[in-house]
């Protein structure tokens, strides 16, 4: 069977190829651009009027529209946010005419109905995947400050695990099933302040495309989803920046040109120290310092019309110095750095490429230090990684992507304790993977993309193929019907917790630690009941084989054989996620419902305490009802105002039924309390529910500048929403109490642009 | 279509039923023994579980009246010999004749009670061992200077020839708050800690590989600063644990957080007894007593 699906699959891939000879016909390509900054616009749709061909842009902002009959058509550019263009163009039999095209933003305007294309927002309505703007995350209400990750969470199928933590749960999947790519780089730890906020700075982040599911054979390595953010390039016509400053962290960035090209720098910075001193005079257990700051910077330089070379860089730590009581303190100090540098290649007017070197390094540097019994633990990730990208668009039916991707990993842990090296790995691992890919359109109504990837990593000499198919069908301009299939491998798990990432760590296969895998079955349903609306459905259901986490009873790693410290299991995850958006007038945004179920088996975990098989049980972050409604309202050219509404069901926990004692424990001079519990996460949470309000008034600053206020409310009505239960077995009988999220928050900010 | 959505409703409210119920509460036998290699066969504990809700004292959760029987046993798993208990107080049993704990033997715990229930469970008591460098260990040590209380111990063997899980405790012979060192005086007087907690200090669970084996298969451990409570007399107490205790110290150690699980998630400690919950649990283990200066008092 499985022999037969690999032969499907590459007729699929193959049989489309034939008969692509063009003859008498001519192409269109070129790059989409912001007409104010010469940013390259990713997704932008363009169509010819007068014919049913269109496309959008790829990742860098480049499109082709080949096999184009003589003739002359009017060329119509659309993206959202931005005035459409059209351009009349006369083209001559087996004519290639290259046309770079300038959008200028919209601007102010109310009430206005954008004229879309029939192509337009083709990418952000694929199946499985999610587009959000710069301008939402910076308008949203967020906790002190704008964050990628927290904005990213109100889309129906994401959540968080607590008011505290940024991390991603889509679609029943922990943060580690999600592969995250800053300009194509893998970021490993993407948090700041222990994982209350992403790393991402959005003054420097251009574009933001989420897989939730389903994603293309272009990428591989999670069982789940795919973040890609791409950075801006840097304003090509002139020098800009803007200032913020907010109550936790203030940020600064500047972008401009050079002959042939342009660059961007953007710095965030925490700013807590006045706040620490002040505490530190009233408080106990109040950290001696902390801080974190990122940089992102971007080089561009456009060689000629089909050569473009980029340098792209982050850097970005956290550093906590805190003395926890007399003869005790913990240091931490963790962060991430990437580089990547790409060439973008066209071949031809109908062959586009990207080749791209990258480097990543994660690393946390915990110490404890003890009445004289020092910790220490250095842990660091080094991922090298070469990887090309070529698309083929032999006709206006076809866009075929190849590429790959060749890595080199390293990961190295070393804990010492009391001066004595107590453990020490080095996994120096070979990552390689191969894919192909053709987007068919069949017919106006049917689009068909099959793929098949193949992974290869060398830890455990483990090769896996990745088939992918997806479908489309356009009963009607208003109406999509989709459908996906796909095969996801991963080779690396995350141990971390969720209420501090400070700590986290990355493990990968080896031999007896095979990889996880899953399928992903989506069937989605996408539709324009009326212009500037969508109402959008989409149902999936994924399995989970081979999962492998670190073993959370192992106290102590060294000299445990590699596959006994870890343990494994499988799981499942399915729902529905129903999406309304409104895109038109002053008032925008969008109401989303999640239905979700997901769970876990690990054998030797949630067994009955008389021993029996492990039984399967939702993850704490299981919610299975989720609504989030999003609305932004222009109250007029100054003033706008914003609110985010969430309600979920509640989270699940473990209520303990009994309890017992051990009272002659001999290592112990205290009585070893026992809680007896039946089935893990078997209760629930009181429902969780939170609404957010944000102010924005625009203005100048003495002239020299636009200038914004922004006012915000964090949980207007108080709601003490509860994290977790902790049982006090120090009382008797045993008390529950509540550990709450956060109260009402108000914050302040103000940004300068310039 | 409207029949697609109505299909779709059904289905999510069909789903939203909760079909994974929270368990009834219900009540377990506890045991509790720990055979020390060398040593006379200890004494058992048996009693209930109590519901959370109820306030909990082993007094009124005491299990009476049962026959209560350790088993010396062959590699056979026949019986070698029989050691049999008598109630001695409330929910405790103690043999009824002297016998020393076996080091590198099995023995099984079997009690049946009056309504027909039984209770089993079986140790395997690790290899007994030997710190042999007492003679040269300095009697009195100065707290936090560079030279800590170094012990060189024989191996201890265990039944399936894994490494050894150590534990070491610090029990403070005449403690009091006076004594506390810096760390544990804060925890005590600022945090309103018991001193109770310290009286008996546990290293927590130190697996053998995080010390190199000497040429002579002798192993070098350090005992850490940090497992100091008190200043004046400490014995130090090196203990090689049995598979029993190493799953129960683990795993209560989870339920009480501190591991990869998410906040509010428990499980269950790892019992290995049939019929009940509670520990069986085995050791070996040697003593040295050490004085422990003030930094001051040098």
């Amino acid at each position: 069977m499985k022999k037969f699906n690999l032969f499907f699959l590459l007729s699929l891939l193959l049989f489309p190829l034939v008969g692509t000879a063009q003859q008498q016909t001519a192409s269109l390509n070129g790059y989409i651009t912001d007409a104010e900054t010469g940013e390259t616009l990713i997704s932008a749709n363009v169509a010819l009027k007068n014919s049913r061909q269109g496309t959008s842009t790829n990742t860098s902002g480049y499109f082709s529209l080949p096999n184009i009959e003589a003739g002359t058509y009017t060329v119509l550019v659309t993206y959202v946010g931005y005035q459409q263009i059209t351009r009349e163009i006369t083209l001559a039999p087996g004519e290639s005419r290259r046309l770079d095209i300038q959008l200028k933003p919209q601007g102010y305007q109310l009430e206005e109905l954008v004229v879309q294309s029939e192509s337009d927002q083709e990418e952000e309505r694929a199946i499985g995947t999610a587009e959000i703007e710069t301008e939402f995350i910076k308008e949203v209400p967020s906790v002190f400050q704008a964050d990628v990750f927290r904005s990213l969470q109100l889309l129906p199928g994401i959540k968080s695990a607590s008011d505290f933590s940024s991390g991603l749960y889509i679609r029943g999947g922990s943060p580690d099933q999600t592969l995250i790519l800053l300009d194509r780089t893998t970021v490993y730890n993407p948090s700041h302040f222990f994982g209350f906020f992403s790393t991402f700075n959005p003054d420097a982040v251009k574009d933001i495309q989420l897989y939730k599911g389903g994603y293309p054979a272009k990428y591989g390595g999670r069982l789940g989803s795919v973040l890609s953010i791409f950075n801006k390039d840097g304003n090509r016509n002139e020098f800009e920046g803007s200032v913020t400053l907010g109550m936790l962290a203030s940020r600064a960035s500047v972008e401009g040109p050079f002959e042939k090209g342009s660059w961007m720098f953007a710095f965030r910075r925490s700013t807590l120290e006045p706040l620490l001193a002040v505490l530190q005079q009233s408080q106990d257990n109040i950290p001696e310092s902390f801080y974190f700051w990122d940089l992102n910077g971007k080089i561009n330089y456009d060689a000629n019309e089909n050569n473009k070379l980029s340098l792209a860089f982050y850097a970005g730590t956290d550093d906590l110095k805190f003395p926890f009581g007399d003869d005790a303190n913990i240091n931490l100090n963790y962060g991430n750095q990437t580089l990547s540098s790409t060439w973008t290649h066209i071949f031809s007017d109908n062959v586009f490429s990207n080749f791209t070197t990258t480097a990543s390094r994660y690393f946390n540097f915990p110490s404890f230090n003890i009445a004289s019994t020092p910790f220490e633990r250095s842990n660091n990730i080094y991922d090298f990684s070469m990887q090309g990208d070529i698309e083929y668009f032999p006709n206006d039916n076809h866009d075929i992507s190849t590429g790959f991707d060749l890595s080199l990993l390293t990961l190295k842990i070393k804990d010492r304790f009391d001066g004595d090296l107590n453990y020490n790995s080095r996994i120096h691992s070979q990552y390689g993977s191969f894919y192909i890919q053709d987007k068919w359109k069949i017919s106006d109504q049917w689009t068909l993309t099959p793929g098949l990837r193949l992974n290869g990593f060398s830890e455990g000499s483990y090769l896996r193929w990745a088939p992918r198919l997806s479908a489309e069908y356009r009963p009607s301009d208003r109406i999509r019907l989709q459908g996906a299939y796909g095969r996801y491998h991963q080779f690396l798990t995350l141990f971390s917790n969720e209420a501090f990432t400070g700590f986290d760590a990355w493990f990968t296969t080896d031999e007896g630690v095979p990889p996880a895998s899953g399928s992903q079955y989506i069937l989605g349903l996408k539709t324009t009941p009326w212009p500037g609306y969508a109402f959008d459905v989409e149902g999936y259901y994924r399995t989970m084989e081979n999962l492998f986490e670190p073993d959370p009873f192992l106290p102590d790693q060294a000299g445990v054989p590699y596959d006994e410290t870890f343990r494994f299991g499988e799981g499942y995850a399915t729902g529905v996620e129903f999406l309304f958006k409104r895109n038109i007038g002053r008032l925008t945004g969008f109401a989303g419902y999640t239905f979700g179920v997901t769970r876990r088996n690990f054998p030797g975990f949630n067994e009955p305490i008389q021993g029996g098989q492990a039984r399967t049980y939702p993850p704490k972050y299981d919610r299975i009802h989720d609504i989030k409604v999003v609305l932004n309202y222009d109250l007029n050219s100054r003033w706008s105002a914003s609110t985010v509404f969430n309600y979920a069901t509640g989270q699940a926990y473990t209520k303990p039924l009994g309890q017992t004692a051990a009272f002659n424990f001999p290592t112990s001079s205290l009585d070893k309390q026992q809680l007896i519990v039946g089935k893990v996460n078997a209760s629930r949470l009181p429902a969780y529910h939170r609404m957010d309000l944000s102010f924005s008034r625009d203005g100048t600053f003495f002239g020299l500048g636009e200038a914004q206020w922004q006012f915000q409310l964090v949980n207007v009505y108080s709601r003490r929403n509860i994290w977790f239960y902790n049982y006090d077995l120090d009382e008797n009988p045993a008390e529950r109490q509540a550990v709450k999220l956060l109260p009402i928050l108000p914050t302040i900010s103000y940004t300068l642009n310039f | 279509m409207n029949r697609f959505l109505l299909l779709l409703i059904s289905i999510i409210i069909i789903s939203s039923c909760e079909l994974y119920e929270q368990d009834d509460y219900q009540e377990y036998y506890v045991v509790e023994s720990y055979l020390i290699a060398d040593s006379p066969l200890p004494n058992l504990l048996l009693s209930k579980t109590s519901p959370i809700e109820e306030k909990y004292s082993f007094k009124d959760a005491v299990v009476n009246e049962a026959e209560v029987e350790v088993r010396l046993l062959n590699a056979d798993s026949t019986i070698a010999e029989r050691y049999a208990y008598t109630q001695n107080g409330n929910g405790t049993y103690s043999p009824t004749a002297q016998a020393k704990v076996k080091p590198k033997r099995l023995y099984q715990l079997y009690i049946s009670l009056s309504n027909g229930d039984s209770i089993e469970a079986k140790t395997f008591v690790p290899g007994n061992f030997e710190v042999l460098n007492k003679d040269q260990i300095s009697k009195e040590y100065t707290y936090q200077s560079d030279q800590q209380v170094q012990l060189r111990t024989t191996p201890s063997d265990y039944i399936t020839d894994r490494q050894t899980y150590y534990i070491f405790t610090i029990n403070a012979v005449n403690p009091d708050s006076s004594k506390l060192t810096p760390f544990y005086r804060d925890l005590v007087i600022d945090q309103e800690n018991s001193i109770e907690n310290f009286t008996i200090n546990s290293s927590g669970i130190i697996n053998e590989k995080n010390y190199e084996r000497n040429a002579d298969d002798t192993i070098t451990l350090d005992v850490p600063w940090l497992s100091i409570a008190f200043y004046d007399t400490n014995k130090i107490i090196t203990n090689a644990i049995d598979d029993n205790m190493y799953d129960f110290v683990r795993t209560q150690d989870a339920q009480t957080g501190g591991t990869s699980l998410s906040p509010g998630e428990i499980q269950n400690i790892r019992y290995h007894v049939h019929g009940g919950i509670g520990i069986f649990g085995s050791m070996a283990s040697d003593t040295l007593q050490v004085q422990i200066l003030r930094p001051d008092q040098q």
